[in-house]
C-alpha cells in the first residue's frame, strides 16, 4: 500500500530516478566498507569473497613467504578457462574440422591470435606455477597440522592440471597433438611390457586396455579426438573444480594459511589496521568456530593467536588484486610476442622425428626411454604415491610455517640439491654414453631392463639417500626435505635433456642444430 | 607500507595490461589487410570518372573478403588483399591490387573456384607470409606456386589434348619427356612401371616432409625439390640411381608434369577430363621401349658399363646378342627381370606391363635381329675338359667377366639365363664374339683359339653356378 | 806355332771361327734382350694384353669398343693405350719423358681405376710383369733412343688442404684457365671441352673432379705429380714450367675440394 501523501504516479517517478541507488543497495547489503563491521561484513557477506576469512594473518600476506604461488595458479586457472569458453564458440573437434577452426581463430576472429596464445600460454604456465606452490607448501610444512588431506587434494588437483594441459595439446590436430597423442597412447599401453614378460598379455592385457580406452579404438583418430575434447572441457575441469572447492574450504577449515609458531612481526607488518585491544568479556580473543570445535579444539585454528591477524578487506584483496593484474598483464605481455605453435595439419603417414610428448611430460617420456613399463606407470606412480604419502610418513609438527624448518633443513636440502644433480647427471652421462644392457647384451629379458635401468636406479638413489638423512638426522622431515628436492631435481634435469638434448630416433645432440637433416 | 608495494604492483601490471591491450586492439583492428582494401578504395577514387561511382567508392566497407568454396572443401581469403583482382579499372595498378591477368576468370569464376585450387598457398590466412604459404615457419606444404609451373594446376580437370589445343601445354610436353625417356622404367605411374624408383602416384600432392630436403638450395618447396632433382639426383639423393640428363627448360616442363600428379580428384562438377591413361592404351613396341626401356638402355646399340649402376647395361638391341637370344628367352628376361641386378621384373604381378606390351617389346627388339643363323659349332661338347677349360677363363675371360664369372665390364656369367644356354650356344658366341660390344671373337676370326679350347671354355662356363 | 800341320791349323780356325759365331750370336741376342726373358714376355701379353693392345702394341685389340657412363650421364669412349707413340699418361717423370719402370710396374699391378685395364698383382709372377714390360717396350724405338729422366721429387707441405691455401688455389685455377676445360664446378664441362683432342685425334673429355679420386690414385701427391709431368698425349698440359711449387701445390689444394676430399 502506498503509505505516504504522494500520489501513485510520483511514487512510480521517485522510484524510477533511484533505481541505481535501490539496485546496488540491494546488491551490495553491507554498504560501504568504510568501518571495520562494514568490511568484514563485506567479506562475509559477499558469495565469492565468504570463501576467504574475514581476518587474515600478516604471515600469509608476507609475499616472501608463500609468493602468490597458490594463487597465481588460480588466477593463471581463471585466464584460461575464461579465454578457453570464448575459443569454444569457434573450435570444432572432429578430424575434418578441427584444424580449420583453429586456424580460423587465429586470422579471423577479432583478438584471435591473442586469445588463444593466453589460452595456451595460461595453461601451460599453470603447470609451472602450479609446482613451485607445491615446493612452496612442501618447505614450509605446510602440509602438517591437520593439513594432510589437503595436501592430497592439492596432488590430484596437480594431476588434474596435467591432464587438462595434456587433453587440451591434442585438440588442434595437428602434426604435434596427433603425434603427442600417439606417444601419450603408447605410454599408457605399458604395462603391456610386463604383462608381456610375464607372458599373460592373453589374459589380462591391462595395457591394451587402456590405450583402447583412452583412443576409442586401435588407433588415434576421430573417436579420440572426441574423447579428448571431452577431457579437457568437461570431465578434468569439473574434477578439478571439485576439487578446488574443497581444496579452499580446507584452507578455511585449517585457519588459513601456516605461519610459524612464534610469528614475530616485521617493520613492514606494523602499518596494518590492527584490532582493537578488547577488555574484559567472557570470551577471550581467540578463534572460534563453533560450540562443537570448541568443546573438543579439534580444529587446528582453535586457540590460535588473533593478534596479528588484519581485516582481509583492504589487505588481503589488494594483495590478490595485484598478483592478479601481475599475472594476467605477464600473459598478456607473453601471449602478445610470442605465438602459440601449431604445425602442419596431422598426417599418420608422416611422423613427427622425434614425436615428442609437451615439455611437461618429457621427463617422463625421457624415463620411457629406459624402459617403457617403468617410465609410463611404474615411477610417475611411485613420484605420486610417495608426494600423496609425505604427510603421513613424516608427521613431526614442529617448525611449521617456516621454510625448509631450520637451519639443517636449508643444509639438507642443499646438499641434496648438490648431490641429486651430481648423481642423476653421473646415471644420465653413463646411459647416454655407454648405452644400457641391450647394447651389451642383446638377448637380455626385457624383464631385467624392466627392473634394472636408469631411471629405476635414480629412483633407488634417491630412496637410498633420503634413508640416509632420516638416520644420520634422526628426523622424517629432513628425510621428507631430501626426498622432494630430489624429486624437483630430478623433474627438472629430465625435462631438460627431453626438451633440449634429443633428437631425432631420441638420439643425444647438444644442440639442435646438430640434428641430421629429414 | 606493505599495502602501499601491493598498490604500485597493481597499477604498474594494470597499465603495462592496458598498453598491450592497445597494442593488440591497434593490431587487431589494423590488420595488412585493411591497409590495402584502403588503398584500393583512394585508387578507385581516383580513376573512376562521375561522382555517384566515386561517393560508391569511398563507401565501400573494409572487411575480411572470402569465398567459401563447399565442394572443394576450403575458404580462401585471398581477396581481402587482392581486393581489386576482379576490377577492369585496376588492370593498370600495382599487386595486391591488379586484376587477374588473361580471361581466366570469364571461366572460372572466383566464387565458384576460389584462387588456391589453381595458384595453391594457405587460402584461409589473412597476412601475406602465411597465405603465400613460404617459409619453414608458416608449416603450410603448399606455398603459392611460381608462375613457370601455374600450368600443372591445370591438368587437375582438364584433359592434356585440350590444353594442348589452347597452347597451355607445358604439363603435356613434361608428360612427352616422359614417355620418351623413359622415366617409367625405374617410376610407377598409375601402378605401371619399374620398382627402382619410388612410385610416383599423387608426388605432386605430398607434403614437404616426404622429401628429403636437406640439400635444396633456396627455399625448401617440392617444386624446388622436383626441379632440382632432375638436374642432378645425387645432389639430393647421395645414393641415388636416377639417370637422367635434362636442359634447364625440360626440367622445367618435367616438374609442371611432375606437380600435376596430385592424389585425389576433383569433384565431379569441376572436371573437364577424358580420364585416359596413356599407359593402358595399346602402344607399340617403340613407343613402349621409349617409355620404359630407354632410360638405362640408351639405344640399345652398345653395351655401356655404367657408373651409376657399378654394372655393365646389356645392349639389348645389339644384333650379335639377339642372334644368341630367341624370342622366348628375351621374353622370359622382360618378364623375369634379373635378380640382384637392377633389371626390374616387368610382368603384371610385378611392375605390371600386360603381357600384350611385353609381346610388343620383343618384337620391336628382335627387328634388329640378323637374318640367317650362325655357323654351328661342331666339336663335340662331350669331349670337352672343363679342367683346361678354367685354365683358359682365368687368363682371358676373367679380365672382364671377373674371377668367378660374376662380372665387370663383361656380363654375369653366372646369370640363371646364360646358365639355361646350350653349351653350344655359348660355345658359338665365344667364338664369334659380339660385334659392337667389348666381347671379341676368340675363333679363328679372331684370337684364334682352336675348337677344342673354346669347347673347354664353354663347359667350363656351364660350371659356374655352381661354384661358389 | 812350328810343327803344327795343315789339318790341325784347320781344326784351330774352325774352332775359332764357331768360338766367334757362337760369340757373336750370343751378343746379337744380348742386344735384343735376354734370350729367354723376350720370348715368355711376348706370350704373357699375347694372352693378356693383346685383346685389348692389339698384336702390335697400338691400342686396335679385339675387345677395344669399351664405354663407360659417368654418373652424369656423359658417355666416355675408352680406348687401351697405343704402345707405339711410346706416350704415356702417368708416369712419375717430367713432361716429355719416359715414364720409369717403377710407373709401368705400378700400371701393371693396380691397373687404372675407372677404366678397363685391370690390375694383374695376384695374377702375374714379379718376373713375368718385369718380362710383360720389356716386351712392351719392343713397341716403340723411343725407348732405345731416350733413357727415362729422373722422377720428379714430391714432398708435400703441411699446409696443403687448409683453408688458406684452398683459397689460394681457387685463385690460381681461374688465373691459369683451368674452367675452360675443367668447368667452374671441376665437372669438365668447361666451354673447350668439347673441342679437345688427344694425340691420337681422338676427342677426350676433361676429367670431372667431383667423382672423388683421379685415375691415378687419391693422394695428394697424385694431384701434385700431374700438375707436375702433365698427362702426355692428352689435352692436360704440365704446369712445371709455368707454375712454382707451392703454386701447384695450392692448386691441389684446391683440387682437393673439388674432388670433396678437403671442406
Amino acid at each position: 500500500m502506498n503509505n505516504t501523501n504522494q500520489t501513485g504516479i510520483s511514487v512510480f517517478k521517485e522510484n524510477l530516478k533511484s533505481i541505481g541507488k535501490s539496485f546496488s543497495a540491494s546488491f551490495l547489503r553491507s554498504g560501504r566498507p568504510i568501518s571495520d563491521r562494514s568490511r568484514a561484513a563485506a567479506m562475509f557477506n559477499n558469495f565469492f569473497l565468504h570463501v576467504q576469512g574475514v581476518k587474515t594473518h600478516i604471515n600469509t600476506l608476507r609475499p616472501g613467504y608463500t609468493l602468490g604461488l597458490g594463487f597465481a595458479s588460480f588466477a593463471l586457472l581463471m585466464m584460461t578457462v575464461f579465454t578457453g569458453v570464448l575459443i569454444m564458440i569457434y573450435y570444432n573437434p572432429s578430424i575434418e574440422n578441427a584444424y580449420n577452426t583453429v586456424k580460423d581463430i587465429n586470422y579471423v576472429v577479432f583478438g584471435g591470435r591473442l586469445l588463444r596464445n593466453v589460452h595456451k600460454w595460461a595453461g601451460e604456465g599453470m603447470i609451472i606455477f602450479v609446482m613451485l606452490h607445491m615446493a612452496r607448501v612442501f618447505y614450509t610444512g605446510s602440509y602438517k597440522q591437520g593439513r594432510e588431506f589437503n595436501w592430497v587434494v592439492g596432488i590430484a588437483l596437480l594431476v588434474c592440471t596435467f591432464g587438462i594441459n595434456l587433453s587440451g595439446y591434442m585438440l588442434p590436430w595437428d602434426q604435434l597433438a596427433y603425434w603427442a597423442l600417439v606417444i601419450v597412447s603408447n605410454i599408457i599401453q605399458s604395462p603391456k611390457e610386463i604383462t608381456d614378460s610375464l607372458g599373460i598379455t592373453q589374459y589380462f592385457d591391462i595395457g591394451g586396455l587402456s590405450k583402447e580406452l583412452f583412443l576409442g579404438g586401435l588407433h588415434a583418430g576421430k573417436e579420440s579426438l572426441t574423447r579428448v575434447y571431452l577431457l579437457h572441457i568437461m570431465l578434468l575441469p569439473m574434477i578439478l573444480f571439485i576439487f578446488l572447492g574443497i581444496h579452499f574450504w580446507r584452507i578455511r577449515k585449517d585457519g588459513g594459511l601456516t605461519k610459524p609458531e612464534h610469528f614475530v612481526p616485521s617493520a613492514a607488518d606494523t602499518e596494518y589496521l590492527s584490532l582493537p585491544e578488547k577488555k574484559g568479556g567472557i570470551f577471550t580473543t581467540s578463534k572460534t568456530y563453533g560450540l562443537m570445535e570448541l568443546a573438543h579444539g579439534k580444529t587446528p585454528a582453535v586457540g590460535k593467536d588473533v593478534e596479528h591477524e588484519v581485516l582481509s578487506w583492504p589487505n588481503l584483496l589488494i594483495a590478490e588484486a595485484a598478483l592478479f593484474m601481475l599475472c594476467f598483464a605477464g600473459v598478456v605481455v607473453y601471449a602478445f610476442f610470442i605465438d602459440a605453435p601449431l604445425k602442419e595439419l596431422a598426417n599418420p603417414l608422416i611422423p613427427e622425428n622425434p614425436a615428442k610428448a609437451p615439455w611437461y611430460f618429457l621427463g617422463l617420456q625421457e624415463l620411457l626411454s629406459y624402459s617403457a613399463f617403468m617410465g609410463g606407470v611404474g615411477l610417475p606412480g611411485l613420484a605420486l604415491l610417495g608426494l600423496a604419502l609425505a604427510p603421513y610418513l613424516d608427521r613431526e609438527q614442529d617448525h611449521v610455517g617456516i621454510w625448509f624448518s631450520n637451519q639443517q633443513g636449508k643444509k639438507t636440502a642443499l646438499l641434496s640439491l648438490v648431490v641429486g644433480t651430481a648423481v642423476l647427471i653421473g646415471i644420465l652421462a653413463f646411459a647416454i654414453n655407454f648405452g644400457w644392457f641391450r647394447n651389451w647384451w642383446p638377448n637380455v629379458p626385457q624383464l631385467l631392463i624392466t627392473l634394472i635401468n636408469p631411471g629405476n636406479i635414480w629412483v633407488g638413489f634417491m630412496i637410498i639417500w633420503t634413508v640416509f638423512v632420516v638416520r644420520k638426522t634422526g628426523s622424517t622431515r629432513m628425510g621428507a626435505i631430501a626426498l622432494f628436492t630430489m624429486f624437483l631435481v630430478g623433474f627438472v634435469i629430465l625435462t631438460y635433456v627431453g626438451t633440449e638434448l634429443r633428437g631425432p630416433n631420441w638420439g643425444f645432440y647438444w644442440f639442435k642444430s646438430q640434428w641430421p637433416p629429414h | 607500507m606493505r599495502n602501499r608495494f601491493y598498490f604500485w604492483v597493481l597499477f604498474l601490471s594494470t597499465s603495462v595490461l592496458l598498453i598491450f591491450a592497445i597494442f593488440a586492439a591497434y593490431r587487431a583492428f589494423s590488420p595488412e589487410w585493411a591497409d590495402y582494401q584502403a588503398e584500393y578504395k583512394k585508387e578507385l577514387v581516383k580513376v573512376v570518372k562521375d561522382e555517384a561511382a566515386k561517393s560508391k567508392a569511398r563507401s565501400l566497407p573494409i572487411e575480411i573478403q572470402q569465398m567459401y568454396l563447399a565442394d572443394l572443401n576450403g575458404i580462401d581469403r585471398c581477396t581481402s588483399c587482392h581486393i581489386g583482382f576482379d576490377n577492369p579499372l585496376m588492370a593498370k595498378s600495382k599487386v595486391p591490387l591488379k586484376e587477374h591477368s588473361g580471361d581466366y576468370l570469364k571461366v572460372h569464376s572466383a566464387e565458384k573456384f576460389g584462387c588456391t585450387v589453381c595458384h595453391y598457398g594457405q587460402g584461409r590466412a589473412t597476412n601475406r607470409k602465411e597465405a603465400h604459404g613460404l617459409g619453414h615457419d608458416t608449416h603450410w606444404d603448399f606455398p603459392i606456386i611460381p608462375a613457370k609451373y601455374l600450368q600443372s594446376a591445370c591438368a587437375q580437370c582438364h584433359d592434356a589434348a585440350m590444353l594442348q589445343a589452347k597452347g597451355w601445354d607445358q604439363a603435356a610436353k613434361g608428360e612427352k619427356l616422359v614417355n620418351e625417356k623413359g622415366c617409367r622404367g625405374c617410376h610407377k605411374l598409375n601402378n605401371v612401371g619399374g620398382v627402382l624408383g619410388k612410385a610416383l602416384e599423387g608426388v605432386g600432392s605430398k607434403p614437404i616432409a616426404y622429401f628429403p630436403m636437406g640439400a635444396v638450395q633456396g627455399e625448401k618447396t617440392t617444386y624446388s625439390w622436383f626441379k632440382q632433382h632432375f638436374i642432378d639426383p645425387r645432389n639430393l639423393v647421395p645414393e641415388s640411381e636416377m639417370k637422367i640428363s635434362v636442359t634447364d627448360e625440360e626440367a622445367d616442363l618435367l616438374t609442371t608434369y611432375v606437380l600435376s600428379l596430385r592424389a585425389g580428384e576433383m569433384p565431379k562438377q569441376y572436371r573437364r577430363l577424358a580420364i585416359t591413361d596413356g599407359a593402358k592404351q595399346p602402344a607399340d613396341g617403340e613407343t613402349l621401349y621409349k617409355r620404359y626401356c630407354i632410360a638405362c638402355h640408351g639405344e640399345g646399340k652398345d653395351s655401356i658399363f655404367d657408373e651409376t649402376f657399378n654394372h655393365t647395361v646389356p645392349a639389348i638391341r645389339n644384333p650379335a646378342m639377339l642372334r644368341a637370344l630367341d624370342d622366348k628367352n628375351l621374353k622370359k628376361i622382360v618378364s623375369d627381370g634379373r635378380m640382384g641386378t637392377q633389371m626390374t621384373s616387368w610382368k603384371a604381378t610385378a611392375a605390371g606391363l600386360p603381357e600384350r606390351d611385353i609381346e610388343e617389346l620383343v618384337v620391336y627388339l628382335a627387328k634388329n635381329r640378323p637374318a640367317g643363323k650362325p655357323a654351328a659349332f661342331s666339336f663335340p661338347i662331350s669331349k670337352a675338359d672343363p679342367k683346361h677349360g678354367e685354365t683358359i677363363f682365368k687368363m682371358r675371360c676373367a679380365l672382364c667377366h671377373g674371377k668367378k664369372g660374376e662380372g665387370g665390364l663383361g656380363l654375369n656369367l653366372r646369370n640363371p639365363v646364360v646358365q639355361a644356354f646350350d653349351p653350344e650356344v655359348l660355345a658359338v658366341t665365344v667364338r664369334d664374339g659380339r660385334k659392337d660390344t667389348p666381347m671379341p671373337p676368340f675363333g679363328k676370326d679372331g684370337v684364334n683359339l682352336k675348337d677344342q679350347d673354346i669347347a673347354d671354355v664353354a663347359s667350363y662356363v656351364k660350371t659356374l653356378a655352381q661354384r661358389k | 806355332m812350328e810343327g803344327l800341320n795343315k789339318a790341325q791349323n784347320g781344326a784351330a780356325v774352325l774352332f775359332c771361327s764357331m768360338l766367334f759365331s757362337f760369340v757373336l750370336i750370343g751378343t746379337v741376342q744380348n742386344a735384343y734382350g735376354a734370350d729367354s726373358e723376350a720370348v715368355s714376355g711376348k706370350k704373357i701379353y699375347e694372352e693378356r694384353c693383346q685383346i685389348c693392345h692389339g698384336e702390335k702394341g697400338d691400342g686396335k685389340g679385339l675387345a677395344s669398343n669399351m664405354r663407360r657412363m659417368e654418373k652424369s650421364g656423359r658417355i666416355l669412349k675408352v680406348t687401351p693405350r697405343d704402345f707405339t707413340r711410346g706416350v704415356f699418361r702417368f708416369r712419375s717423370t717430367a713432361t716429355g719423358c719416359m715414364p720409369a719402370d717403377a710407373d709401368l710396374l705400378r700400371l701393371v699391378d693396380v691397373g687404372i681405376t675407372r677404366s678397363f685395364m685391370p690390375g694383374h698383382k695376384d695374377e702375374l709372377k714379379p718376373e713375368e710383369k718385369k718380362a710383360v714390360i720389356e716386351h712392351i717396350k719392343t713397341f716403340s724405338n723411343r725407348w732405345k733412343d731416350e733413357a727415362p729422366c729422373d722422377p720428379i721429387p714430391v714432398k708435400k707441405p703441411s699446409w696443403v688442404g687448409s683453408k688458406s691455401s684452398v683459397e689460394k688455389g681457387r685463385i690460381i685455377y681461374k688465373k691459369m684457365k683451368c674452367w675452360e676445360c675443367h668447368g667452374d664446378d671441376g665437372k669438365g664441362g668447361g666451354p673447350k671441352a668439347d673441342k679437345i683432342k688427344d694425340d691420337w685425334g681422338a676427342p677426350i673429355p676433361p676429367f670431372n673432379f667431383t667423382v672423388g679420386a683421379l685415375k691415378r690414385g687419391g693422394t695428394p701427391e697424385d694431384v701434385y705429380i700431374t700438375y707436375t709431368s702433365g698427362l702426355d698425349g692428352t689435352g692436360m698440359p704440365s704446369y712445371e714450367d709455368s707454375l712454382n711449387e707451392q703454386d701447384r701445390w695450392n692448386l691441389c689444394s684446391y683440387t682437393l675440394k673439388l674432388m670433396g676430399l678437403v671442406k
